[in-house]
């Protein structure tokens, strides 16, 4: 019997492992990117990767408790027994990691250090200075030219992936790619084709994302079939450097140091920050929290900065929404030792030394929970079955995906530093799966009939000639990809309105029909970065569809999917009876709403393009769903009704305890 | 030189310019302001390449890629023709995925991190945008630097573990050598080094027509093997041979490093060092490259 | 040494060896002779008598001296110009765009190594016996100072030299540097700054030595000079048993077997001159 072969579309650390362990386990690998697979947006991580360690074990973590943080941070949207999965593996994969040589930060004694990062209370977090995601990256990428040096693989990189191939079955057997320097079309058998391409930000415009985030690769996934999960969560940071190209991450010990966020009080004020009076400026989350002031979580503080630009029009400018985050009454030492690296980025790209002026921030688009839906296989302790095919595949047989273009792991919120995990766990778990099923496939793909690729050639080169064509349009690709990222930004991230859903759902529409009308500017055939981006910016539109469709029909507010009208609020009674029946009603209509919504959204793109929704059954055998009260006025008195019934429900059952509550937190 | 006029003016671009947010503070009717570029462009490899000239309004905090998406965006040039937008990389746009290194005003730099509020101050009358000059042009500011990955290869640019199974943690490393490691770890491969060094010269090989893919890339592997390693590989050379597991090839490295092609090649300008937008101490690696190597040739010599 | 692929040529194969073969000869011979020809040189400042005895020390060496100058000067020198030139061709400087000290270094370490090859070859014509045929060769061991003063004495000439040693000396000095680079004497960038002192040391010295030779020839009295070293010569004469100059003469080498040391010049006034001995000081 012929070899496997695999088809890796991108390089990123999921695509990146999972390319590793299969030409480890003798499978030769194809691995396709949008761009050199060192230059992949993983680079971009900075915080940390995740795991329970040698320390950490000895103060009471173990796996069950990075597990139980992940899905409690994740508000038990995701399936468990892949995140238990995850969370048993985390310790291999960072000593693993370790030994590929990434240049993990020491202690004294020459062990890996370790911080806390949010969302636990343990010091979970290895980090490689401040740039983990690159040192994971690179080793991978190491390892791999290491494989390529063997011949097990072939990179095609400047390559974009334009369609699965599928059989008569509904195998997938292939894809067609197009090579970004000579627009050539390709088509490469494979015996199964696994997606690792990352996530989507350019739906938004501009977000903390690389460039090539664009989706593009799992819309067209999407449109030949594979389901789409939970895509309307869609994480945002509350503090990022707002650019003209690009929104920068800006971390949050910013404001762990001392930092003060506020607004003139006058709109759109003129005058140098320096020289507004105190009296003239709004320290809004100050005066909104006292008790927490610039500290509150995440969530909130992203709300609360969102909330006072668009609805209450204080943006620091006027075109351009922004607040101030004030360092400047910190001592200069103090800055230089606890925050140099991140002001220093910040001096790097705005040009401005914020130790002496203000910082202007803004939420951004961060990270999206959702993606392709993956399957997997349950196994009896609760985990997964090492080795099946049916780990990571999509509803397509022989198609699978990994990385953060999957749904899986963080539901509907992720934690700090989990990302990282999920997706070189991703990579190397499901390779062995990945080999099964080529095995499985019947005939090998070399053998396949050229007819198959020949017609999706076929397609994939008109489609391409029909946007060379349209010179004469009259509408700029660059222009919409604008609007439509302003419409996603406005509707679609921090604090989601039904009107507004279902208005941008109409708007999105139209702007898709004026896509089809958009005019190229380049029509040559060599290197044409503008037919590419035209053709990806066609394929943001379904993506965009599902996010909002999804959106508008969840009526609840879970992680980062916030929708005011249906927000459950504190209690504020003070009569400990009204209290306590209120704690009762609160918790009653918990329980009602997660009947009702504890469910992975699921979209298939219908016949006209239009996402068709369903829901499924979230699996929560591991532990059940329990209410995430950080910071609601009132929690405590819900929390002691919660566990009553929790105790009621499991007379001397499980064992297991979640921590303390805590704030949901991202990376 | 940023020309003002007022925003009604005769902007070629034909939209109608938003007026960016302008930090003089006089108010409303504040002028639109323009930046001018000057773009080496070229179709393809083997064509000429061409001067273009544009003008792009300004916006506060702008960088080299926000003009290029300008320019890609309105597709005319300073004098209204309708041009094919300016092909270029990128992809983080904070100078860490390695993408963007082009020449601005004359010196190899990130377009992502190159602000251009600073460059008008080095060149007030126009910014001057042009390809890499050592590797081969793909088109207009995207080059080939397939070369530069290449030399990762040549030099073993990995820790030869056995497999990617668990075998515990690595091996115990002093927070010393992890300092010392980190900086070389951050090499984003933009090439700045090899751009900027006197010794690293360009080859470009053209495909021949009675050629087979193969054969050219072997014909091109071959010439890049004869040529220059480059900065950037020998200080990878030398983060591999300070690893404890890494080391282990050592020798390997340093045949490769002594190569042709190898070490000895550098001059010592140590433009590389200043270059790197990473602030990598390349000259350190490469003298502990020349001491490694000197001391191995030694050895060799008597353990023969 | 680095043999890897045998379908290489040689060159390529053995390209790293030859480079640091190349490095090397730059110090060891070639710029430990530079040191020891500039100091001697220097020498005159302390008066033509001190200058000939160095040479008649250097001459001292007879017969042997040919093949030591060819196998440790003029062969090590060949090589590392040819080598220099192939490095100089392969390179491309770029000081327009990258005006870093390190940068400016490196170009005028290959300006320099032209200018001190085309120096070289000039000045070796013009003293050294080997330029005899081409009309030049017209140091005179025995009349060493008045010989190279006569020389030396234009001042388009000085000029020339002084530019000449000068590029030499820095090429040297600055080439210790780099070599201390090359062989990884000095790795880190505070050992490179320190190390920057030596060179910079030795480049002061050397230049200081070259210059004030040249102006000890220039300031020194011709006239004088060659009575000074005519007494010289029938001193060493009349040691070696009155020989007559014109037995020892037009085969070069048969030096003097005794040298005079400094002190010992006697200052006695003798008239003749004595036949060129083609060898350089
Ligand atoms: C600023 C920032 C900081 C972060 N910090 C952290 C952190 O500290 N800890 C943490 O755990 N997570 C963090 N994250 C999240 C984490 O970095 C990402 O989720 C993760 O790197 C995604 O990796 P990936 O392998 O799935 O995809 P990527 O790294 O995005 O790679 C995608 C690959 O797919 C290729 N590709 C895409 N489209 C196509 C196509 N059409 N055809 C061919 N190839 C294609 C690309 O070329 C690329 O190679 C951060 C994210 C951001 C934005
Ligand atoms: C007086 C004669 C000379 C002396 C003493 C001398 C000495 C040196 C020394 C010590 C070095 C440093 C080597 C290293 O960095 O490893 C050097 C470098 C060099 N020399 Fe010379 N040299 C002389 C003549 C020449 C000549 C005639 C040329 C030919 C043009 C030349 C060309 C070079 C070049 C190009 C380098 C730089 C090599 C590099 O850095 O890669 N030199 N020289
Ligand atoms: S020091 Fe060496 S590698 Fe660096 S620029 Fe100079 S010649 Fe090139
Ligand atoms: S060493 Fe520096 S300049 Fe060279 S490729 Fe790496 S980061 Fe770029
Ligand atoms: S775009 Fe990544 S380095 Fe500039």
């Amino acid at each position: 019997m012929a070899q496997p072969r695999v088809l890796v579309i991108g390089g990123g650390l999921a695509g990146l492992s999972a390319t590793m362990r299969l030409a480890e386990l003798g499978v030769q690998v194809d691995l396709v990117s949008l761009v050199p697979v060192k230059r992949s947006h993983s680079v971009c991580a900075q915080g940390g990767i995740n795991s329970v360690n040698s320390l950490t074990r000895q103060q009471g973590d173990n796996e069950w408790k990075h597990f139980d943080d992940t899905v409690y941070g994740g508000d038990f949207l995701q399936h468990q027994p892949p995140v238990k999965e995850m969370a048993d593996w985390g310790p291999r994969i960072v000593d693993l990691m370790d030994r590929l040589g990434v240049p993990f930060n020491r202690t004294p004694e020459g062990f890996r250090d370790q911080r806390r990062f949010g969302g636990t209370l343990f010091k979970r977090t290895a980090f490689a200075g401040a740039t983990t995601g690159q040192q994971l990256l690179y080793s991978l990428d190491e390892q791999v030219r290491r494989w390529e040096v063997e011949g097990k693989v072939k990179k095609w990189e400047f390559w974009d992936f334009l369609e699965p191939v599928l059989d008569d079955a509904g195998r997938c057997r292939g894809a067609i790619c197009q090579d970004l320097v000579t627009m050539q079309f390709r088509a490469f058998p494979a015996d199964a084709v696994i997606i690792a391409t990352g996530g989507c930000g350019l739906l938004f415009g501009r977000s903390t994302m690389s460039m090539v985030c664009n989706g593009s690769a799992v819309s067209r996934a999407y449109r030949a079939g594979a389901w789409y999960g939970n895509g309307e969560f869609i994480q945002v940071h509350p503090t990022a450097i707002p650019g003209a190209d690009k929104l920068r991450l800006m971390s949050e010990s910013a404001r762990g140091e001392g930092g003060r966020v506020w607004v003139p009080k006058t709109p759109h004020d003129p005058r140098d920050p320096r020289d507004i009076p105190e009296s003239e400026r709004s320290y809004f989350l100050e005066e909104r929290y006292p008790k927490y002031g610039n500290l509150v979580p995440r969530d909130i503080a992203t709300r609360e900065i969102f909330d006072i630009c668009t609805n209450e029009g204080l943006s620091v400018e006027k075109d351009r929404l922004c607040v101030y985050l004030d360092l400047t009454h910190v001592p200069r030492e103090t800055l230089d030792r606890k925050l140099g690296g991140i002001l220093e980025i910040y001096e790097k790209f705005q040009g401005v030394d914020p130790r002496v002026v203000p910082m202007k921030i803004f939420p951004a688009v961060h990270y999206s929970m959702g993606g392709l839906w993956v399957d997997y296989e349950k196994s009896s302790t609760g985990g997964l079955v090492e080795g099946s095919p049916r780990n990571q595949q999509t509803n397509i047989p022989g198609l699978y995906a990994i990385g953060e273009c999957d749904y899986q792991y963080h539901g509907a919120n992720r934690l700090g530093a989990n990302s990282l995990l999920s997706c070189i766990f991703s990579g190397l778990f499901c390779a062995p799966g990945v080999i099964a099923s080529c095995d499985s496939g019947g005939k090998k793909a070399a053998e396949e009939s050229s007819r198959l690729f020949d017609s999706g050639l076929r397609r994939e080169e008109e489609r391409h000639r029909a946007l060379l064509v349209r010179t004469a349009g009259d509408e700029n690709p660059y222009d919409l990809h604008q609007q439509l990222g302003n419409l996603m930004t406005r509707v679609a991230t921090v604090v989601r309105r039904n009107d507004q859903l279902a208005a941008a759902y109409a708007e999105v529409c139209s702007l898709e029909e004026r896509w089809r009308r958009c005019a190229v500017s380049d029509s040559g055939n060599w290197t044409n970065q503008n037919v590419v981006f035209t053709k990806s910016l066609g394929d943001m539109f379904p993506l965009a569809k599902l996010v909002l469709k999804g959106a508008l029909q969840r009526d609840e507010c879970r992680g980062a999917h916030y929708k005011p009208d249906f927000a459950m609020p504190g209690i504020h009674a003070t009569d400990p009876v009204e209290k306590r029946r209120e704690a009762e009603a609160w918790c009653d209509r918990f329980e009602a709403n997660t009947r009702r919504w504890l469910k992975s959204t699921v979209a298939a793109c219908g016949p006209g393009g239009e996402p068709e929704i369903s829901y499924q059954d979230v699996d929560t055998s591991l532990t059940p769903p329990r209410p995430r009260l950080y910071g609601l006025v009132g929690g405590e008195e819900i929390e002691d009704v919660w566990k009553e019934r929790q105790n009621a429900a499991t007379v001397g059952g499980n064992a297991h305890k979640g921590p303390a509550a805590f704030a949901g937190a991202t990376g | 030189m940023i020309r003002s006029v007022e925003s009604t003016g005769h902007h070629d671009g034909g939209q109608p310019s938003q007026s960016p947010a302008d930090h003089g503070g006089n108010g409303h009717s504040a002028p639109q302001r323009f930046v001018r570029v000057r773009i080496l462009r070229q179709d393809a490899p083997g064509e000429e390449s061409y001067w273009e000239r544009f003008e792009i309004p300004y916006v506060a905090n702008m960088n080299v890629i926000s003009i290029l998406q300008q320019v890609a965006a309105q597709a005319k040039s300073r004098d209204g023709r309708r041009v094919a937008p300016v092909a270029w990389d990128c992809n983080c746009l904070e100078e860490v995925c390695g993408s963007c290194t082009m020449l601005i005003n004359g010196r190899t730099r990130m377009a992502c991190s190159a602000l251009v509020d600073r460059l008008l101050d080095e060149s007030a009358d126009e910014i001057e945008l042009r390809p890499m000059s050592k590797f081969p042009v793909v088109r207009d500011l995207v080059v080939d630097r397939g070369r530069l990955f290449h030399s990762l290869e040549r030099v073993k640019a990995w820790v030869p573990v056995d497999d990617s199974y668990d075998h515990g943690p690595g091996p115990r490393i002093s927070p010393e050598n992890q300092e010392d490691a980190y900086p070389l770890a951050t090499c984003i491969s933009c090439g700045c080094c090899l751009e900027a060094c006197p010794q690293f010269t360009k080859i470009e090989l053209v495909r021949r027509e009675d050629e087979s893919a193969d054969d050219f890339e072997a014909r091109r592997t071959a010439a890049f093997d004869a040529g220059f390693v480059g900065a950037h590989a020998i200080s990878q050379a030398m983060l591999f041979n300070g690893h404890p597991t890494g080391k282990m090839i050592a020798d390997e490295r340093l045949t490769a490093l002594t190569a042709q092609g190898g070490i000895q090649m550098c001059g010592n300008a140590q433009n590389c060092v200043a270059v790197c937008p990473k602030s990598i101490p390349l000259t350190r690696s490469i003298a502990r490259a020349g001491r490694a190597a000197t001391v191995w040739a030694i050895r060799k010599i008597f353990d023969r | 040494m680095t043999a890897n692929d045998p379908s290489q040529s040689f060159l390529a194969r053995h390209q790293f060896l030859i480079y640091r073969l190349f490095s090397l000869a730059g110090l060891m011979p070639v710029g430990a002779f530079l040191v020891v020809h500039l100091l001697t040189n220097a020498s005159v400042l302390a008066g033509p008598g001190v200058f000939q005895s160095r040479v008649d020390m250097i001459h001292s060496l007879g017969p042997l001296l040919v093949p030591i100058e060819w196998a440790f000067i003029f062969l090590p020198m060949l090589f590392h110009a040819v080598v220099g030139f192939v490095i100089i061709a392969n390179g491309l400087p770029n000081v327009g765009s990258y005006s870093y000290v390190g940068n400016v270094r490196y170009t005028l370490q290959r300006a320099t190594g032209m200018i001190a090859f085309v120096f070289i070859i000039w000045h070796i014509t013009q003293l050294h016996w080997l330029g005899t045929p081409f009309g030049g060769g017209r140091f005179d061991p025995h009349h060493a100072t008045s010989s190279a003063a006569v020389v030396l004495r234009p001042l388009l000439i000085t000029i020339l030299y002084a530019v000449g040693i000068l590029s030499t000396v820095f090429h040297f000095s600055n080439g210790l540097w780099t070599l201390g680079i090359t062989w990884g004497l000095w790795t880190s960038p505070g050992a490179m700054r320190r190390a920057n002192w030596i060179s910079i040391m030795v480049g002061v010295l050397l230049g200081g030595a070259g210059l004030g030779a040249l102006g000890g020839m220039r300031s020194v009295d011709v006239e004088q000079a060659k009575v000074i070293e005519t007494r010289m010569e029938d001193v060493k004469r009349m040691l070696e048993g009155g020989q007559s100059p014109l037995e020892s003469s037009p085969s070069h080498g048969q030096a003097p077997a005794v040298h005079t040391s400094e002190t010992a010049a006697p200052v006695v006034p003798t008239s003749g001159s004595v036949p060129r001995t083609p060898s350089g000081g």
